[in-house]
């Protein structure tokens, strides 16, 4: 609340945020410029440094409109926790939501791979190995640990399915 | 019956704001109602910028932003991120006046109310046309829409082998990385031929389309947020100038209620600005 | 008669000399909330009647939710029989073939199944259960003239049934409602040439759901400020009788997840009207490759089953904090390890964010992100047997009254039990290669989350109907409805184990003709007639609760199970703002039953002297 600070305070605290928030946007966009070599010419940063930069920028403006703006700063702990303490959960989701992208990426790299690969079998080839061939390849394909994990599931289910169908 | 009268002791002994008929969090059932409301809302985000996240990172490439943000009001162009920044400048500026409204009206000042109130408006409205003249370049001069997206980056080292007739001339070579834009002529797309390293002639490919149908998405999701916020804050200015908050007598409870709507506005916007400008 | 008489004077005059004034009555004269017919009935803000409104409303939503099941049942343990007799209510979606025999329509098969799964968990589980008891018990049990908000309580009910309104018209498309599965995974949600629900029946689907969002978040923003802002005097949190933490975490859920879901749906709408490929990547329709491409159908189960797995325990956690309070009531004896109850609560509330690609397990997940997953799934097991410990120890000792409402808690912690252990299995990604998309799964989440959860709203309703209505259900039917579905529920849910250990995939049309799977025809028959049996007891149910409205044995005193909690203080037709007078102020815990000789001792009698707080 604002009964924390005094009327003329309270004003001042306004100035600040503007000035603070517009030298951390415009370092933000400096940041970017430079890294990628717009205003120093052949001057590059790492990638890694600059989403460092940027993130934590970004993250101290969240904090500065949280606080300051929204009076977090002069809520009661229990009030800040309430409403702060939830947000923890979306870590995870980010971990587990970007690990999947990547892993979509890579499969579907590999599943190229597989196809190239199959088009590269002579078409005698082809009708010999009907059921066997494309598993094959799958194999020699895939290169990731987990992505092998996964399809020697597969293999296995299809080598089982192949066997109860002889059954049959 | 006997006993009711000697012991009401215990309920001094938990003296606390926890022990009932109290606020715990000394905040009226408003605004706890709004903060938890913004959790809400701020959950609808993250959904949308983790999707954002997720599908940019399932994707082999992603248009480069301080090449897609590049153009300015009077037809200037290659001045990547300063209208971004601008309008940046807009919604922070509106959120500074916000809070000058909220500390008028814990002084029970209607004027000031009023004052400062008018200016957030401006300020979104600002906002508000700086996006449309955005989204207006995007989809009508660079023909960017939810379904194309013209923002492509190589993957390979090559030479052009014909020019566009703005910035790229037949023998200009570039780098695995460099990032293009496809132009339409007549309606039609134009992909310039290249020749790689390795000798083989390709086309100029159109760029993820996801990024365009996020942009539009999460942006324009953003803006609705925007325009609804200019609504609440037009009703509520009219409201404080006809006196009624000021007869509640609990410090303009409901500005500061909207200002804490306009800010997490301006909080969401430090992320989108994060997500689809700078990273 | 004339004791009650003078025990209900006590009880208003304690109240009157200790309560808490707030007011209330100084500033609502006459209630201007409730004038008129519509403004009592209809647009009441009170929270007993949007209350009852929820209690109708999902009543009236499981017995259509209950009557799809028995259509697919018949189909699946009867798939030669003929069903001309269901012609008349169903209409074009019996098919009539030369020889005059009907057939159920395959496609209409599937959107039965998707209805009601949709309907069961969100019209009925959700709103039904949560919306019911949380609106009456918290401002009853804390001691609160009503909720935060009355008007945003309002329009969560007419929010929830304008969600139901639109969800009921999709049932009469002539493509019929949507039919791909209550997940609504895409393609088949996003494409509306997909199948023939995925057009109009998707549109108002999502339409409805969306709706359905808003109810959710306008009710739980109102949950958790009531239970924070308006206690009353004396009622700190640690003395909040376990239905109210119960509601107050799965507000929280709900205030968490279902933004959540509102973001994917949004999404989902985007790719179904304006042709975006949030959710689309290298889709053939009718040998043509669609123009979509970039996105991934696994992104929308990802997002999904962020809100989809919180969804779970939104439905099981009142449940549970019913049974918990009906439990310790009718044992005449405190709860068991009531501080355990609560941090238990708490600790499944968090988990229930970390786990949710466990339904995902066989979708192609990272198989080093299911990992993880496992690992946090099996966690859940720790709290849940704390939970279950504490029951069994409530019970234990206890001078039971074995009324309905005891035996469906009783029930409920069996359920919770058999339900929970083959989640065990489930939560085992490697075991699930086995087990996944079988009848196994279908066993496990309808004994654990659908049975349970309606046991737990059983229970609810016979023992607060004296406080909704004035009056008491029949124990004696209410005893046949309790024995006739625990017993058929485990009939119908527990034979599906075996049928999904051996291999019996769920959501087919008829597995008569297939070698492996005919073998079961016998069991499948017997699902059936279990389940239609099962139904019957229901409308024991139904017919008890209209009769007993109307024509139940009537309530005389305020306190009729002599029960601890603050609602039994109310007068028993209690008006707008509860109490009267003051509101009682609160001395103790609300479970000091049999404490110092006294079997009961209610929330706002003080200590006697020398007397202690009882350790909890």
């Amino acid at each position: 609340m604002a009964g924390h600070l005094s009327y003329e305070e309270g004003k001042k605290v306004v100035v600040k945020g503007l000035i603070l928030l517009g030298i951390v946007t415009i370092a933000e966009v400096l940041v970017a410029l430079i890294g990628k070599g717009y205003i120093i010419p052949g001057f590059h940063m790492p990638v890694w440094l600059m989403y460092f930069f940027m993130i934590s920028m970004s993250l101290y403006k969240a904090y500065f409109i949280v606080y300051e703006f929204m009076h977090m700063k002069y809520e009661m702990p229990g009030m800040v926790k309430s409403v702060l303490v939830p947000t923890v959960l979306l870590i995870w989701a980010l971990i587990a939501f970007f690990t999947e992208g990547k892993t979509w990426k890579e499969w579907r790299a590999h599943t190229k791979d597989v196809a190239v690969n199959i088009s590269n079998i002579p078409a005698s080839k082809h009708a010999e190995h009907k059921e066997m061939a494309p598993v094959k390849h799958v194999e020699e394909a895939i290169h990731g640990e987990a992505a092998e994990a996964i399809d020697s599931t597969k293999l296995n289910h299809t080598e089982e399915h192949k066997v109860e169908v002889e059954k049959h | 019956m006997a006993d009711h009268a000697a012991h009401t002791h215990d309920s001094h002994d938990h003296a606390g704001l926890w022990d009932g008929a109290k606020e715990p969090f000394k905040a009226s059932y408003g605004k706890l109602m709004m903060w938890y409301f913004l959790l809400s809302d701020a959950f609808t985000f993250a959904g949308f910028l983790i999707a954002y996240g997720t599908l940019r990172f399932s994707s082999p490439s992603w248009p480069v932003p301080d090449f897609v943000f590049s153009s300015l009001p009077g037809d200037i162009h290659h001045k990547p991120l300063i209208f971004v920044t601008i309008m940046t400048f807009v919604l922070i500026a509106s959120s500074v006046t916000m809070v000058r409204a909220v500390q008028e009206g814990h002084r029970y000042n209607k004027k000031g109310v009023v004052f400062w109130m008018f200016l957030t408006i401006l300020g979104g409205l600002a906002f508000l046309g700086c996006q449309a003249w955005e989204w207006t370049t995007l989809i009508g001069k660079e023909h960017m829409t939810i379904h194309n997206n013209p923002f492509g980056s190589h993957i390979e080292n090559g030479v052009y082998l014909e020019g566009d007739g703005h910035d790229i001339k037949a023998g200009d070579s570039f780098v695995a990385g460099s990032s293009y834009m496809v132009h339409k002529h007549a309606g039609e797309w134009a992909p310039l031929k290249y020749k790689t390293e390795s000798g083989d002639i390709k086309e100029q490919q159109l760029g993820p389309k996801a990024f365009g149908a996020l942009f539009f998405f999460i942006t324009g999701f953003h803006g609705f947020h925007v325009f609804s916020g200019v609504v609440f804050l037009l009703i509520i200015m009219i409201n404080a100038w006809s006196g009624i908050y000021a007869k509640r007598a609990n410090k303009y409870e409901m500005v500061e209620k909207i200002g804490l709507y306009w800010h997490f506005v301006d909080l969401v916007w430090v992320f989108v600005f994060l997500v689809f400008y700078l990273l | 008669m004339s004791s009650h008489h003078t025990e209900t004077k006590e009880q208003d005059y304690l109240i009157e000399s200790q309560g808490y004034d707030d007011h209330f009555h100084e500033h609502h004269h006459g209630d201007k909330f409730q004038m008129n017919f519509l403004t009592t009935y209809i647009f009441s803000q009170d929270h007993k009647v949007i209350a009852r409104q929820f209690l109708i409303t999902g009543i009236f939503w499981a017995f259509i939710g209950a009557l799809m099941s028995l259509v697919f049942r018949i189909q699946l343990g009867f798939p030669d029989a003929d069903l001309i007799w269901l012609k008349p209510f169903l209409g074009k979606w019996i098919v009539v073939n030369e020889a005059g025999i009907g057939k159920l329509e395959p496609e209409f098969y599937y959107a039965l199944v998707t209805m009601h799964g949709t309907i069961i968990v969100f019209f009925v589980l959700t709103a039904g259960l949560s919306g019911t008891f949380s609106n009456l018990l918290i401002p009853l049990q804390i001691g609160a003239r009503d909720m935060a908000s009355p008007f945003l309580n309002m329009l969560s009910y007419w929010f929830f049934f304008l969600s139901g309104a639109v969800m009921f018209y999709s049932l009469f498309l002539s493509t019929g409602p949507f039919s791909g599965g209550w997940v609504a995974y895409p393609p088949l949600s996003a494409l509306p040439q997909a199948s023939n629900g995925s057009g109009s029946g998707m549109t108002l689907w999502l339409v409805s759901l969306t709706l359905f969002v808003v109810s959710v978040l306008l009710g739980g923003i109102n949950y958790i400020t009531t239970v924070l802002n308006l206690r009353t005097k004396g009622m700190t949190m640690w003395r909040m009788p376990l239905t109210i933490w119960a509601f107050l975490v799965t507000a929280i859920l709900a205030l968490l997840s279902f933004p959540v879901l509102a973001s994917g749906f949004f999404l989902l709408i985007f790719d179904r009207s304006l042709g975006t490929s949030f959710y689309l990547s290298d889709i053939f329709v009718n040998g043509q490759i669609l123009d979509r491409i970039g996105g991934s159908p696994i992104l929308f189960q990802h997002l999904f089953w962020f809100l989809g797995h919180p969804e779970v325990y939104i439905i099981i956690l009142p449940a549970m904090g019913l049974v918990s309070e009906v439990m310790a009531v009718h044992a005449r004896k405190p709860i068991f390890g009531y501080r355990a109850m609560i941090y238990s609560m708490m600790a499944i509330g968090f988990l229930s964010f970390i786990v949710w690609a466990h339904h995902m397990f066989m979708a192609g997940v990272n198989p080093f992100l299911s990992n993880f997953f496992v690992i946090f799934t099996l966690i859940i097991a720790v709290p849940s047997a704390v939970k279950v410990f504490n029951w069994i120890g409530t019970l234990y000792g206890g001078n039971i009254r074995l009324n309905t409402q005891m035996l469906f808690c009783i029930g409920f912690v069996s359920m919770f039990i058999s339900g929970g252990l083959t989640g065990i299995f489930l939560g085992n990604s490697a075991i699930d290669i086995q087990q996944h998309d079988t009848y196994f799964v279908v066993a496990h989440f309808h004994i654990v989350m659908g049975v349970a959860a309606f046991f737990g709203m059983f229970a609810g309703i016979y023992n607060w109907f004296p406080k909704m209505f004035g009056r008491f259900m029949n124990d004696t039917l209410g005893k046949i409805h309790f024995w006739i579905t625990m017993i058929g529920a485990y009939a119908v849910f527990g034979p599906m184990h075996y049928l999904g250990m051996a291999g019996v995939p769920r959501r087919y049309y008829r597995f008569d003709l297939f070698d492996a799977f005919s073998g079961f025809d016998a069991m499948n028959k017997f699902i059936t007639i279990a389940a239609i049996i099962t139904f019957l007891a229901q409308l024991v149910f139904i017919v008890n609760f209209f009769y007993s409205m109307y024509k139940g044995k009537r309530v005389t005193t305020q306190n009729p199970w002599q029960s601890n909690s603050l609602e039994w203080t109310t007068p028993i037709d209690a008006g707008h703002g509860n109490w009267p007078g003051k509101i009682p102020t609160v001395h103790r815990w609300p479970y000091d039953y049999g404490k110092d000789e006294r079997e009961f001792v209610q929330q706002h009698i003080p200590l006697r002297e020398g007397e202690q707080h009882s350790s909890h």
